[in-house]
């Protein structure tokens, strides 16, 4: 509880938005982000979520950090504040992609993949962390994320097991171009 | 014979084919016979990859599973990621009849279209549905018996848990009955729920999570991890070591891979199964090696 109430006035002191007394209790939604964010499989789900915080409990990135918080970040993403999320120092890579938000959620909310359409978002932007550029990288080179090498098949000639087939490339290369950006399917 | 594809994935045939001799060994004495995939990708990945496009992701998975249709079988994985992406993409495909559309479109391209008439299983679930534990028992030469098993789930064999359907995410017990099946004891350590932290990009959470997970499983006293995913095996191999190190303590339970478990209890040898590879080796299980009858002297 304490470590959520330090994410609560973090939250509250970026850029001023519900901050309590006067007229400063306005808080201007900004669609755009939505709109952007909804576009992204299951990137709309945030929009049912009712801030219970059943996300919270069992949420090993807001256990284990100051800053993580499921419920704060569908807050945000509610607020459409989703720029603050999707910057370079992003703390949604703190996710670990574990779903017990989306086991726990009762309204259906999955923060995991709204989480992950955002990450979306970043990619669009060209933003990532530089070790998840790089596994996307020998993905889209080599299909793998392990690529094949010599010394891959002598290894599995040890135990008996054939050379790693090679992936047919072009077919892998029809599926994930071009870019999203150009709203191409 | 039950058949079933096989979708190997990245992990497991390039870094650890110990993994994969395992489950073609112990898959043929369970009565199941493999049928070979051809020009199967990464699933793909689904922290990485999917991060960066989700439709994209969902398209290449697609492709994978169409490989499996033409077999006309159902497929395994032996990995949780592997069972994430595929579970996943095969409901999204099911349910979402735009989404659908949009893959079939992209699936056209390369003469391919999503069906779904080849359903995803993790292999642990496979053993379990259509083999059962009595006849994995009944294929055990070398019951493990005494041996404390310590057990890592892992999130993606049981989450999220309205499309993987597999056991009670709170309170699971099929690696427990799946070990028990081998003679073993099933641990539970207090901290069974937790996960690997492999996906996050953090530093210091999944560190101190990982310090936390394993000093419960020593506090068991348990011989060995158990788990079923090779991404999992890797943080509780040389990230054990690492964490070891980094926190100063002494961490030192072996991870093995079930399958590898399995192998070893149906009598295959221990060191036909790659165990030297390992930063913690499960010298344990040496204990339950068959004297092979010494041959008579015939001087
Ligand atoms: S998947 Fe959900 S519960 Fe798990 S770390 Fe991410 S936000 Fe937290
Ligand atoms: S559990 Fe669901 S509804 Fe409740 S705060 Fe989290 S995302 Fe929102």
């Amino acid at each position: 509880m304490a470590a959520e109430k330090g994410r609560a006035a973090k939250g509250g002191a970026a850029k001023g938005t519900a901050s309590k007394g006067g007229k400063a209790d306005i808080v201007h939604v900004d669609f755009a982000f939505k709109r952007e964010l909804a576009e992204k499989i299951e990137g709309n789900l945030a929009s049912f979520c009712y801030q219970c915080g059943a996300c919270v409990g069992d949420c090993p990135a807001a256990t284990y950090t100051d800053d993580f918080n499921p419920r704060m970040i569908m807050l945000k993403v509610l607020y459409g504040l989703g720029e603050e999320l999707i910057g370079s120092e992003s703390l949604l890579w703190e996710c670990t992609n574990c779903y017990n938000c989306a086991e726990r959620c009762p309204q259906d909310v999955k923060p995991v993949e709204v989480i992950i359409s955002m990450k979306n978002m970043m990619a669009d932007r060209g933003i990532y962390p530089e070790g998840v550029e790089k596994v996307i990288n020998t993905f889209e080179t080599t299909g793998r994320t392990v690529p094949m090498s010599s010394a891959v098949d002598k290894q599995r000639a040890r135990f008996g097991l054939p050379p790693l087939p090679p992936v047919p490339m072009e077919e892998i290369q029809a599926l994930i171009g071009p870019a999203p950006a150009t709203g191409e399917e | 014979m039950e058949r079933f594809a096989f979708f190997p994935g990245c992990l497991v045939p390039a870094r650890y084919p110990a993994m994969e001799f395992a489950i073609r060994q112990s898959l043929l004495k369970l009565g199941i016979e493999i049928v070979d995939l051809e020009g199967t990708s990464c699933c793909p990945d689904p922290i990485y990859f999917k991060s960066k496009d989700k439709l994209s992701w969902l398209s290449v998975a697609a492709r994978n599973l169409c490989l499996a249709e033409k077999t006309g079988v159902d497929l395994f994985t032996n990995c949780s990621g592997c069972t994430a992406t595929l579970s996943e993409a095969w409901h999204l495909l099911h349910e979402d009849e735009e989404l659908r559309e949009k893959v079939n479109r992209r699936l056209a391209k390369i003469g391919m279209e999503w069906k779904g008439t080849s359903k995803v299983r993790h292999i642990a679930t496979l053993v379990r549905d259509f083999v059962g534990y009595e006849k994995i028992s009944e294929t055990v030469v070398r019951p493990l018996d005494g041996l404390q098993v310590a057990i890592h789930y892992g999130c993606h064999l049981l989450k999220p848990s309205n499309i993987m359907k597999v056991d009670d995410p709170n309170d699971p017990s099929m690696m427990e009955d799946l070990v028990r099946a081998l003679g073993a004891d099933p641990v539970r350590h207090r901290k069974w729920y937790l996960c690997c932290g492999k996906a996050c990009t953090d530093e210091d959470l999944p560190s101190n999570m990982m310090r936390d997970l394993l000093t419960t499983v020593r506090d068991e006293q348990a011989e060995l991890l158990c788990l079923i995913c090779p991404t999992c095996f890797g943080q509780f191999d040389h990230g054990q070591m690492r964490i070891a190190k980094l926190f100063e303590e002494d961490f030192s339970t072996p991870p093995v891979y079930y399958f590898q478990l399995l192998a070893l209890a149906q009598g295959e040898p221990y060191e036909n199964l790659g165990f030297e590879r390992q930063r913690f080796k499960p010298e344990c299980l040496k204990r339950f090696e068959i004297q092979e009858p010494v041959e008579e002297a015939t001087s």
